[in-house]
């Protein structure tokens, strides 16, 4: 009941974070992923390409391409339209403008691991067997699993306007050649050396020196173990030599044909039926 | 800032509608569609299964199905579990068991466009052809739960063949009820015997909710206060979209939704409907 309490008198004040209860605008634009998919990158690629006369930092960012589970209701709704917004919700209809990163499920099972052992909700000697498993399960997220968040805005909206589907493992190929992309999604006239200069202002590197100076500056790094970094190996494919066998077959085995399409070659024998169904069918 | 208050005052009395903030137990069982696909029918035939000792009607559906988007969350907190719960919400990951109800959209459309009309949402010469103009592109109240095929897409993409989740076709259960209530019964894992079925479906029969909604129409928040010359429960039949919505209206549908019309076999009678379906197939296949 007092909680409850303390959370009316916030609800009167505006300052919960409104997180899946956010008001949206009908000019929104989000930028939508899984979490440890590459939003953070996705997030200063576009911060710096939108806003090239900006410095952009851990300490901004948040005020720049909003996180809805970071912020109060009234800062949101006090931005500046059209607002760009970080997400990691499932499918959720009110957002009309959405770019979709999606990130091999083998390699996110991996970061998140990591992530979660840097945030002490599980610790270092955690078997990683059982964190795949729930990770399956979709118990270690409260954005659903990874193959119901893909699949939900996949299904509802790859063939629709206003969905621009990236994938983190192209984005690492030609991080250019994919943020054109997202220039030409905004009706954005951006030229190559600004472009180039987004990049660059987005780096790996440079995110790391930021992340060292500002851990404690940003939210999603504040209290958070220091001896494990954010941003880690910023790479595709780690999960060849890091993760077990069992747990990669387990997630084959859950969502192989989802990964099939988005072109995640599977590595075991394992595949799936229960994904995707719809997607399958279409492509039939 | 005057509703602003009255929503707190209510959450902090529990008395706010529950719908998306609906505290989601691990026992609980959801009958969810998108409104106008048979929902209520089927709610009356679980509720009539699982209790043969008290026959539902709309004085106690409420009770013992309740509906998430016209409960209070302390209503709804009071019922012990396991909870059955109606839902017309898009893709929420918390629901742990689901039966999906779909539809033919060219059916829902008519019955929405009534419904709406009973719910004075419109008026009675809005037209048919803008109705369903709007509803495809997502301009009424009912975008709330997203569109048809986002409603229905987003639950079948992500939990279709999944152990916890069932799909009906409103068809399949209008044309042989015994066996797709026996499928539900299956679901539930409850035993059941084929009279026990048939006191079940005699129960839900379109002619006793007709008849029920009569005498108790101001009985259930969802007929309370409503239109009384246009009936809540339908024509309780499939495929009155063939002699009554606009070919234009059909052309419209099925160029929005035919992919997952097709999915899900209902038949595309339109060029335009199988060349969004031949498109989609193209875009997905690259």
């Amino acid at each position: 009941m007092f909680e409850r309490m303390i959370a009316g008198v916030k609800l009167a004040l505006g300052l919960h974070h409104p997180a899946r209860n956010l008001a949206v605008f009908p000019d929104d634009i989000f930028i939508v992923s899984y979490p440890k998919s590459g939003n953070t990158w996705t997030r200063f690629l576009m911060a710096n390409l939108v806003y090239p006369e900006k410095s952009l930092d851990f300490a901004n960012i948040n005020l720049v391409i909003p996180d809805p589970e970071a912020l109060s209701k009234r800062t949101l709704a006090r931005l500046a339209r059209p607002r760009i917004i970080k997400s990691h919700q499932y499918f959720d209809p009110r957002y009309r403008q959405v770019i979709y990163v999606v990130r091999d499920p083998r390699d996110v099972a991996l970061s998140q691991y990591h992530f979660h052992i840097k945030r002490t909700m599980i610790d270092d000697s955690y078997p990683i067997e059982r964190f795949v498993e729930r990770f399956v399960a979709g118990e270690t997220s409260p954005y659903a699993s990874w193959g119901e968040n893909v699949a939900g805005w996949v299904a509802t909206r790859y063939h629709t306007p206003g969905f621009l589907l990236l994938r983190y493992e192209d984005m690492m190929a030609d991080t250019q050649g994919e943020l054109a992309k997202v220039a030409r999604f905004l009706k954005l006239d951006a030229s190559p050396e600004r472009l180039a200069q987004a990049v660059e202002r987005s780096s790996a590197e440079r995110m790391r020196a930021l992340e060292k100076k500002q851990a404690g500056k940003w939210s999603s790094t504040r209290n958070t173990r220091q001896d494990i970094p954010f941003v880690r190996t910023a790479k595709a494919g780690n999960w060849k030599t890091e993760l077990p066998g069992a747990a990669i077959q387990r997630i084959e085995t859950a969502w192989g044909p989802l990964m099939r399409w988005l072109g995640y070659a599977p590595f075991s024998s394992a595949d799936g039926g229960g994904m995707a169904t719809l997607l399958e069918t279409v492509l039939k | 800032m005057i509703y602003g208050i009255r929503q707190i005052l209510k959450y902090l009395a529990g008395t706010d509608i529950a719908g998306r903030n609906l505290a989601v137990r691990p026992d609980d069982t959801f009958i969810v569609s998108y409104p106008r696909s048979g929902n209520t029918w089927t709610r009356f035939l679980i509720a009539n299964l699982l209790h043969p000792d008290e026959p539902v009607t709309f004085a106690n559906i409420e009770r013992l199905i309740p509906d998430s988007e016209a409960q209070s969350s302390r209503n709804l907190k009071r019922i012990p579990g396991p909870r059955f719960i109606k839902s017309h919400e898009y893709f929420d990951h918390r629901y742990p068991r689901v039966i999906y109800v779909v539809r033919d959209p060219r059916d829902v459309a008519l019955s929405y466009y009534d419904f709406q009309r009973k719910y004075e949402q419109i008026e009675d010469r809005y037209p048919l052809e803008q109705y369903v103009r709007d509803l495809v592109n997502g301009r009424l109240s009912s975008a709330d739960w997203g569109t048809w095929a986002e409603n229905v897409g987003s639950w079948i993409a992500t939990r279709h063949n999944g152990k916890n989740f069932l799909l009906l076709r409103y068809e399949d259960m209008v044309s042989d009820t015994a066996s797709e209530l026996l499928r539900i019964a299956d679901f539930l894992e409850l035993k059941t015997s084929p009279r026990q079925l048939d006191q079940v479906i005699e129960r839900s029969s379109a002619d006793r909710m007709r008849e029920l909604e009569e005498q108790q129409s101001d009985q259930w928040v969802s007929t309370k206060n409503k239109r009384k010359d246009i009936p809540f429960v339908g024509t309780a039949s499939a495929g009155a979209w063939r002699t009554q919505l606009p070919a234009s209206s059909v052309v419209e549908i099925e160029a929005a939704w035919g992919p997952l019309m097709r999915f899900l076999h209902y038949e595309l009678v339109t060029n335009e409907g199988l060349r969004a379906t031949q498109e989609a197939r193209e875009l997905y296949a690259k």
